[in-house]
């Protein structure tokens, strides 16, 4: 490798760019690297938002450690990460290969499931809130009236609140995730498939050993972003599940990782111990994103 | 490799410089307390409850014309967060309103003024007595005071009731039970709901008080494990779990609208049912809440109004908030919220009937609940608490854990707060 050329010579030649990058470099700065470097202090701190913060080393890791609220929100976030992306994942792949033609139909059908990737999240909650309404005029319980069935208490039933919050994203997401696939499934070249076609190969073994493995990639990406929005889960939780008094509804069923560190930063002020929580969120991410990329052995591609 | 030891070592200088920078808080120096002066009102609630109280704050300024209060509005939603961050980077209002803990929580960090300090207590004779106390801190700092109040009554469809054959609503727990058989057999299928406070700690309150019990004894020693509260949760259980009210929360005009017989609700959905609901009109009426064993002492919330530490215009401020509890600035307010139709109770008593919004009927039942009132428990870890206890009653409701067990926890959690 060459050494770096002088540093005078560079900047005649690329002065303009660096020039040109400073603004973003300075917004970036100030908008993400600096929070982020104060959100990092301040997990090793306690601070109320109004008093200074006082350094308490690893005080908040290990107060968190010990958080059962903590827990049972990292056990049903992870249950709801779990079901979203597979589902969401799965459901994706089945709608690319079964709309990815281009033909209007669909054209038309995949303009429609992308919908909702272009709403505003709240609107969509509002609406699902509107679905859910607990009375018999809900849209949901009038459907289950068609059928004979009394209304439902979804929002006040715990053993519900989680397939409800991953069917929510899943039918949000999947849309998304199946622009991607049809993207993917048209960079697979034809000649394979007619390869394929002429040893013999079935419809089947044309998926699993042709199409599977060259949308590895994307796989790879839907899962990745599934996951790290998944975790992020917020809007969902605070505006249809969230109690008076209470961010994770009945029972904390609804408590997910970003609503109790919410909570925990913004009305009980302990903003040290909800940066402790965030990074501990980042840890989890980071490290499920690690080993994704690392199963996908997509690293070279992406 | 060395792009992540470069992004790492980034980001870890920022945080040292991060923790450099924290500075500490200094005390604001108070203004010329007689020139023209400008204060800003933060007010949480809607923007026809700003209006209300800018009619107040134009009142004032025509009294001292050298002082503007201009009143902004906070939503329910994001307030908090707001005025966190107010509280944070020392700017902002002059003076807030919040939910009734709100200043004491922010004065215990030092983002209050102790309000005695400017002869607040003139007014604690004027106001109802539980609310005062409920905003007054543990320590006995006065960092805010009661703006208006809230309660509960019983809304009930008259004429689903006279179809039952009930000529009046329940006025006990008893006649409650009886009414909502009658209902059931009359064909009704939702005898009973509760709006505000459903599922939740609120909810409880009523019934622990009306059963004579309470959250904390008066030197805050959690009191969850006696037989009163035994007695009103087993009560609330049955109504959900052997009378069928259900665990589902429905707005209480929008229960009435379809057809549920009696709703527990709070008092700002009053004004709106007519409007909204044309449908009902002349069906529904207001009663208290039915009365337990030990009376009918119904939950009072409301909002508190205090003046911030990082206000230039501390006395001005403090005076503008016992300027609200004066006949005139009432008058001004209830005038105003009168023509937008929303709800208004002041924050005196003597006031409730001729100055808050209600038709008389309605303001004495309002009246009524507020004059055996209690109000939230002001006690050191109530709030670290409340939704703990929240998800114990929850859990005793949905059949998880009895009665016993659900109390022995919430006061076991209160316990560990306390400190």
């Amino acid at each position: 490798m060459a050494g770096p050329a002088p540093l005078g010579s560079r900047l005649r030649r690329y002065g303009t760019s660096y020039a040109m990058l400073l603004p973003f470099l300075a917004l970036f700065a100030a908008f993400l690297l600096w929070p982020l470097a104060n959100s990092l202090y301040l997990s090793f701190t306690r601070f109320d938002g109004v008093n200074p913060a006082v350094l308490t080393g690893l005080d908040n890791f290990t107060r968190l450690a010990g958080d059962a609220r903590f827990r049972h929100a990292l056990g049903n976030t992870a249950l709801y990460v779990a079901g979203s992306v597979v589902l969401g994942t799965l459901l994706s792949l089945g709608l690319a290969l079964a709309f990815n033609g281009t033909s209007w139909p669909h054209r038309v059908m995949r303009t429609l499931f992308f919908l909702p990737s272009v709403t505003s999240s709240i609107a969509l909650m509002l609406m699902w809130k509107w679905v859910l309404f607990p009375s018999e005029v809900g849209l949901a319980n009038t459907v289950v009236s068609w059928f004979g069935g009394a209304a439902v208490p979804w929002l006040a039933t715990p053993a519900l609140t989680i397939p409800i919050l991953v069917l929510m994203s899943v039918w949000g997401g999947m849309g998304y995730g199946m622009v991607l696939y049809v993207a993917g499934l048209g960079s697979i070249p034809e000649e394979f498939y007619e390869a394929a076609r002429i040893d013999g190969a079935s419809a089947w073994q044309r998926f699993r050993h042709i199409t599977l493995p060259l949308l590895r990639p994307v796989t790879t990406y839907v899962v990745v972003t599934g996951l790290i929005g998944a975790f992020q889960v917020f809007e969902a939780v605070y505006i249809i599940f969230r109690g008076t008094n209470n961010i994770g509804g009945v029972l904390d069923s609804a408590l997910m990782i970003v609503p109790y560190l919410y909570d925990q930063g913004f009305t009980h002020f302990k903003l040290g111990y909800a940066s402790a929580i965030a990074w501990v969120l980042f840890l989890i991410i980071f490290v499920l994103s690690l080993v994704n990329l690392r199963v996908g052995r997509a690293m070279k591609e992406l | 490799m060395r792009r992540t030891l470069a992004a790492c070592s980034t980001v870890l200088v920022a945080a040292l410089s991060a923790a450099c920078a924290t500075s500490g808080q200094t005390q604001t120096r108070q203004a010329d307390q007689n020139a023209p002066m400008t204060l800003s009102f933060w007010s949480t609630g809607g923007d026809d409850e700003t209006a209300t109280f800018q009619k107040a704050a134009d009142l004032y300024h025509q009294k001292h014309p050298n002082v503007t209060v201009k009143v902004q509005t906070l939503s329910w939603d994001d307030a908090y967060a707001k005025l966190l961050a107010a509280a944070t980077s020392r700017t902002g209002p002059d003076i807030l309103s919040g939910g009734m803990t709100w200043t004491i929580q922010f004065g215990a960090r030092g983002a209050m003024v102790d309000l005695r300090e400017h002869g607040i207590e003139a007014l604690k004779g004027q106001a109802q007595p539980a609310q005062w106390e409920s905003a007054v801190s543990p320590d006995g700092s006065v960092y805010g005071v009661p703006l208006d109040m809230s309660t509960l009554a019983l809304y009930y469809r008259t004429d689903l009731l006279k179809e039952a054959g009930i000529a009046a609503p329940p006025r006990t727990w008893q006649e409650l039970v009886d009414d909502i058989g009658r209902l059931k057999a009359a064909g009704v299928k939702k005898p009973y709901s509760q709006d505000w406070g459903n599922l939740d700690w609120i909810g409880y309150f009523n019934y622990l008080y009306q059963a004579g019990g309470t959250f904390y004894t008066p030197d805050c020693k959690p009191s969850l494990n006696t037989p009163q509260a035994e007695r009103a949760l087993t009560y609330w259980v049955d109504l959900y779990r052997e009378h069928g009210v259900p665990t589902a929360t429905v707005e209480g005009s929008d229960a009435l609208d379809t057809g549920t017989a009696m709703v527990v609700a709070g008092n700002w959905i009053a004004l709106g049912i007519d409007a909204n609901k044309p449908k009902l009109k002349g069906k529904w009426a207001l009663a208290p809440l039915p009365a337990g064993p030990a009376g009918p002492t119904t939950f009072i919330g409301g909002r508190a109004i205090g003046v911030t530490s990082f206000s230039k215009y501390a006395r001005t401020g403090a005076d503008f908030v016992k300027f609200m509890y004066s006949d005139e600035a009432i008058a001004a307010v209830s005038g105003e919220a009168r023509k937008r139709n929303i709800s208004y109770i002041p924050p005196r008593p003597d006031k409730i009937v001729g100055g808050s919004t209600f038709t008389p009927d309605q303001a004495r039942v309002f009246a009524e609940a507020i004059g055996t009132g209690k109000a939230a428990p002001g006690c050191p870890g109530w709030d670290e608490s409340a939704s703990d206890v929240a998800k114990q009653l929850q859990s005793a409701i949905l059949g998880k854990s009895d009665v016993r067990t659900a109390l022995a926890e919430a006061a076991k959690v209160m316990e560990r707060n306390a400190g």
